[in-house]
């Protein structure tokens, strides 16, 4: 063998050996991993220039929400808020807050827990003593006590004294019977003064019976304000009782029976109220009668908790007694949200005090259904039908004269509290829209 | 001649040292340091910026309702020619690229055993989440820890699931604190001096050792007395804040790519549904500075995942938790046309379990029925999670079939449950849904992987077939090869097997050939979409799934 035939061996070796080398290296070393990219890496805008246009101006309100939730929880903002709300209802301060019916503006007070602030409460834990004052301005003021005691003797037996101070600057009216019309809306205020005691027996949690006896004294301005008219004038020949005022003694007895599983939020039970109560005026007064009164309320669970169907029904007849006279204030109403004892009863497509009537009748059917849910928090969907008439003596009643209104209403709630209830009803009468905090029923 | 080579010579010494020079400035203007801006974030922003703000403000972007109706999709930016995502400061390919052993699984991202107790912890913050702490603390080696609890009644659970968690994504690829699952002796917290605790209250106080047994003595303890805490080691280095899952920090020259067009940032939601980690969230993230191969850069951190499994902080999931956003505006809608008639999902599940948790207290509400990987939502709407395409879901697909049975055993074990039942039925449980979600996006793609080309034959692996998600049997692979540009065919064949010849004539000398296969299983007559393979002489050059 030669030189050069050794020489040829050898490269064409070395070129064999370079080759599977090279081909061997080329598969090992591809890293499917490196960063090898059809395009190199370049920062582009996340949006087009008009989105970014648009986007603009909320992204200037952005700004300081973002600093100002920031704020909230470096500092921790909101949980000293509820230490301070809850800090002061533990010391017998309670705020009140809520919207009416007759104003855009919310009333406002308090509830003053005086044992508490006495800091009586521990060593008389079965007893209370209140104070309540709530002012909307331009609407209502009111201030109220109550002192008494409840499980008396370790009994069911409760009792206490109340006393409230009451002014309605500007309570609407309609005239009386249900042939009213919502373009002759007369208004009146009234100021009412009420001393009374009351007392009762716990059968259960759920079952309740009370007494009670209380004295009005009650002054009814008829003023003219707002453009509207003075109540005889807009109503001649109508025959309206107490248009100047009344001294009040009611007598009461009322049966109460609840088992909803919650006041503010039922999804179960019902609830049912039997008042029975005798007025007879004093001082001079003609007013004298019955006031019978029923209130009861059913919910359904459509097979889930978050499908409610609540059907209530409100019955009331006022029945004058040996020629007396039933002062107009306190004749059955219909109309508004609803929900407070003063108010009128809901009729959510009319407005407050709507109709006035010796008798009324109602039937309220609402749907509850929930369409949002995060831990504690809810959000509920409402379809609501209110129907109701106002007559007077039984034998009035007729079919004929009942009038419906029907909306919906979104409720949101946390750990079964009511925060926020956005109505809107419609009538005949037109469109209400109610901003509440708490449900009608 | 020997004057103008000296010339030369100093002519090439010159312009060495000027680019000597030119190198050392450039060096010098690459070692200023960036400064970086503190991007603060809370739960609340968190809530606002996505719930509310984004989801008004997405109906103003253009881009996205042109996609909407174009059904174009964005494609992620920040994959390389394999269709795959690189290492960065946001992820680092583990499990999936080199399989972890057992002991590393369930070991986690370790720099040491977890706190040394051999002296009393010191409890220098301490913060009140409604009735239950947490604190921070050192232990006898100076390491700070943020120590959480498990709620009262449900010892295991949300220990269990932050460790748990944390392996989960530390395999995955993701870059976690240090955590373990560590019994503390009663008499092992001490008030370091100068602490002080956020009460429930909101105001922050001189905590004392009054304070601190107070605190102690609502939590729950076992048979000798001990706390069972998940701790959380502090990452060392500058705290920069929370990174976006949408924009890219501006600031930081290595943070090119907008992270909602990040692979790693859209399959988190993937992630976060296999795991159950619905407390997924941006302001529980946190950007560290470090030093890396001397270069100081941003690395991206994961962090709190007690909301995972069936855990929250106070207790076991509730049953809406996975289904809906905060603020679900379509859920709402639904339900209100439907007037509440609809049947949620999770209520269905909820009336099916009796309206209870039925698991053991240290499992919690954690199972998969009624469980549909394509409508898992985290907490809040994150536009990341939305916008992942069938290749992103395609690889997440992949990673998570790269993790056995066994390798999920290993790192539930990281929760150090007493009951072996506990932790099979969460194995089990995570088992089940890991097939479910890779089956799920592995029947909208072209489930082929692991090309290798090698004596021009092409093969591959039907990952769909090889997990037992599609048969083999009247599977057919369409094969078309296409010249680099994509327009001229080259040849069209269909195939059953998993590998096929590429005759030489058809690879050119230069330039690559675009090799499209196709899935057709029957009895369906629709092809997958394809994936795409380049290859030249030297092998395969690029791969990309069709998104």
């Amino acid at each position: 063998m030669t030189l050069r035939t050794l020489q040829k061996i050898s490269a064409l070796f070395l070129f064999s050996f370079a080759l599977m080398a090279a081909c061997y290296a080329g598969e090992k070393d591809q890293d499917i991993y490196a960063p090898v990219y059809t395009q190199p890496l370049a920062p582009e805008p996340l949006k087009g220039t008009l989105s970014r246009i648009l986007e603009f101006p909320l992204q200037v309100a952005k700004w300081p929400m973002d600093q100002g939730l920031l704020f909230n929880d470096k500092h921790q903002i909101d949980k000293k808020a509820k230490w301070i709300y809850e800090e002061t209802l533990r010391q017998g301060f309670k705020p009140l807050f809520g919207f009416s019916d007759l104003s855009m503006l919310p009333y406002y007070g308090a509830e003053l827990n005086l044992l508490a602030l006495a800091r009586q409460k521990e060593k008389f834990p079965d007893f209370f003593a209140t104070a309540t004052i709530m002012h909307c301005p331009g609407v209502f003021f009111l201030v109220g006590t109550e002192i008494g005691a409840q499980q008396i003797g370790g009994t069911g037996f409760h009792a206490k004294g109340l006393f409230n101070y009451d002014l309605e600057e500007k309570e609407p009216f309609y005239g009386i019977g249900p042939d009213t019309s919502k373009g002759e809306k007369a208004s009146y205020r009234i100021e009412t003064t009420q001393v009374g005691v009351e007392s009762g027996y716990e059968f259960s949690p759920r079952v309740d019976l009370i007494g009670a006896f209380d004295y009005k004294n009650v002054n009814v301005l008829n003023r003219v304000h707002d453009d509207t008219a003075s109540i005889p004038g807009l109503f001649p020949g109508q025959n309206i009782q107490g248009l100047s005022g009344d001294n009040l003694l009611d007598y009461s007895v009322a049966l109460k029976r609840d088992t909803r599983d919650s006041k503010d939020d039922a999804t179960q039970g019902s609830y049912q109220k039997l008042l029975f109560q005798y007025t007879d005026g004093v001082n001079g007064s003609p007013a004298q009668y019955f006031k019978y009164q029923l209130d009861m309320a059913k919910y359904f669970r459509l097979w889930s908790p978050r499908r409610i169907f609540v059907a209530r029904l409100f019955g009331e007849h006022n029945a004058e007694l040996n020629h007396g006279t039933i002062p107009f204030y306190n004749l059955a109403r219909l109309g508004g949200a609803g929900g407070n004892t003063r108010d009128s009863e809901t009729m959510r497509g009319y407005s407050y005090n709507r109709f006035y009537g010796e008798s009324a009748l109602l039937l309220n059917l609402e749907y509850r259904y929930t369409v949002m849910e995060y831990k504690e928090f809810k959000g509920k969907v409402a379809l609501f039908n209110d129907l109701g008439q106002v007559f007077g003596e039984i034998h009035q009643f007729d079919i004929a004269d009942f009038r419906e209104s029907y909306g919906v209403g979104f409720y949101l709630s946390y750990a079964r509290n009511t925060l926020l209830n956005f109505s809107v009803a419609h009538s005949n009468d037109g469109t209400q829209f109610y901003i509440k905090n708490k449900l009608a029923f | 001649m020997n004057i103008k080579l000296k010339n030369i010579k100093q002519a090439v010494i010159a312009g060495i040292f000027t680019l000597a020079l030119a190198g050392l400035g450039r060096s010098a203007a690459a070692g200023e340091t960036v400064k970086f801006k503190e991007h603060n974030a809370a739960v609340s922003t968190d809530f606002f910026d996505q719930n509310v703000y984004g989801e008004g403000v997405n109906q103003l972007d253009m881009g996205r309702w042109g996609r909407k109706f174009s059904g174009k999709v964005l494609p992620s930016k920040d994959v390389n020619v394999f269709d795959e995502v690189p290492d960065s400061g946001f992820f680092t390919n583990r499990h999936g690229r080199v399989r972890l052993s057992a002991d590393l699984l369930e070991k986690g991202y370790q720099e040491s055993a977890g706190p040394d107790l051999s002296r009393p912890l010191q409890v220098h913050t301490a913060v009140q989440m409604g009735i239950y702490p947490r604190f921070w603390a050192k232990d006898a080696r100076g390491d700070e820890y943020l120590f959480e609890f498990d709620p009262q009644g449900k010892f295991e659970l949300s220990t269990g699931a932050e460790v748990v968690a944390s392996r989960f994504y530390y395999a995955l690829g993701y870059f976690v604190p240090e955590c373990t699952v560590v019994m503390i002796p009663s008499d092992r917290f001490e008030v370091a001096p100068g602490a002080t605790t956020w009460e429930d209250t909101g105001f922050n106080k001189k905590l004392t050792q009054k304070r601190l047994e107070e605190y102690l003595m609502v939590l729950p303890q076992d048979e000798k007395g001990s706390y069972r805490a998940s701790a959380c080691k502090t990452v060392k280095g500058e705290d920069y804040g929370s990174f976006s899952f949408e924009s890219r920090r501006k600031e930081d020259p290595l943070d090119l790519v907008n992270h909602r067009d990040r692979r790693e940032i859209r399959a988190l939601g993937i992630f976060a549904a296999w795991i159950n980690h619905y407390s997924l969230r941006e302001s529980d993230t946190f950007d560290i500075l470090m030093d890396r191969g001397g270069q100081a850069t941003l690395t991206h951190y994961l962090g709190d995942f007690s909301g995972a499994l069936g855990s929250t902080q106070e207790g076991p999931k509730a049953p809406m938790l996975g289904y809906e956003y905060v603020i679900d505006y379509g859920e709402v809608f639904k339900s209100i046309v439907t007037l509440g008639l609809w049947e949620k999902p999770w209520q269905k599940k909820w009336k099916q379990a009796g309206e209870q948790c039925l698991a053991a207290p240290a499992v919690g509400y954690f199972t998969n029925d009624l469980f549909d990987p394509a409508r898992y939502k985290t907490e809040f709407p994150y536009e990341a999670f939305r916008l992942v395409t069938r290749a992103d879901g395609f690889w997440a697909a992949k990673l998570l079939l790269s993790f056995s049975d066994e390798d999920i055993r290993a790192m539930v074990s990281a929760g150090k449950y007493t009951d072996p039942k506990d932790a099979e039925a969460l194995a089990k449980t995570l088992s089940v849904r890991r097939d479910l979600i890779a089956r799920y996006w592995l029947s909208r793609t072209s489930p082929l992987d692991g090309f290798s080309f090698s004596v021009g034959k092409l093969s591959f692996k039907d990952l769909a077939v090889e997990h037992g998600f599609s048969p083999r049997e009247g599977t057919v692979y369409s094969v078309e090869a296409l010249k680099e540009d994509g327009k001229e065919k080259i040849t069209r064949f269909e195939i059953k097997d998993t590998s096929f010849e590429i005759p030489a004539a058809d690879i050119p000398a230069s330039g690559n050939i675009r090799v499209l296969i196709r899935v057709l299983r029957a009895p369906s007559k629709t092809p997958s979409p394809a994936v795409t393979v380049l290859l030249n002489a030297s092998g395969i050059q690029g791969i990309h799934h069709e998104d």
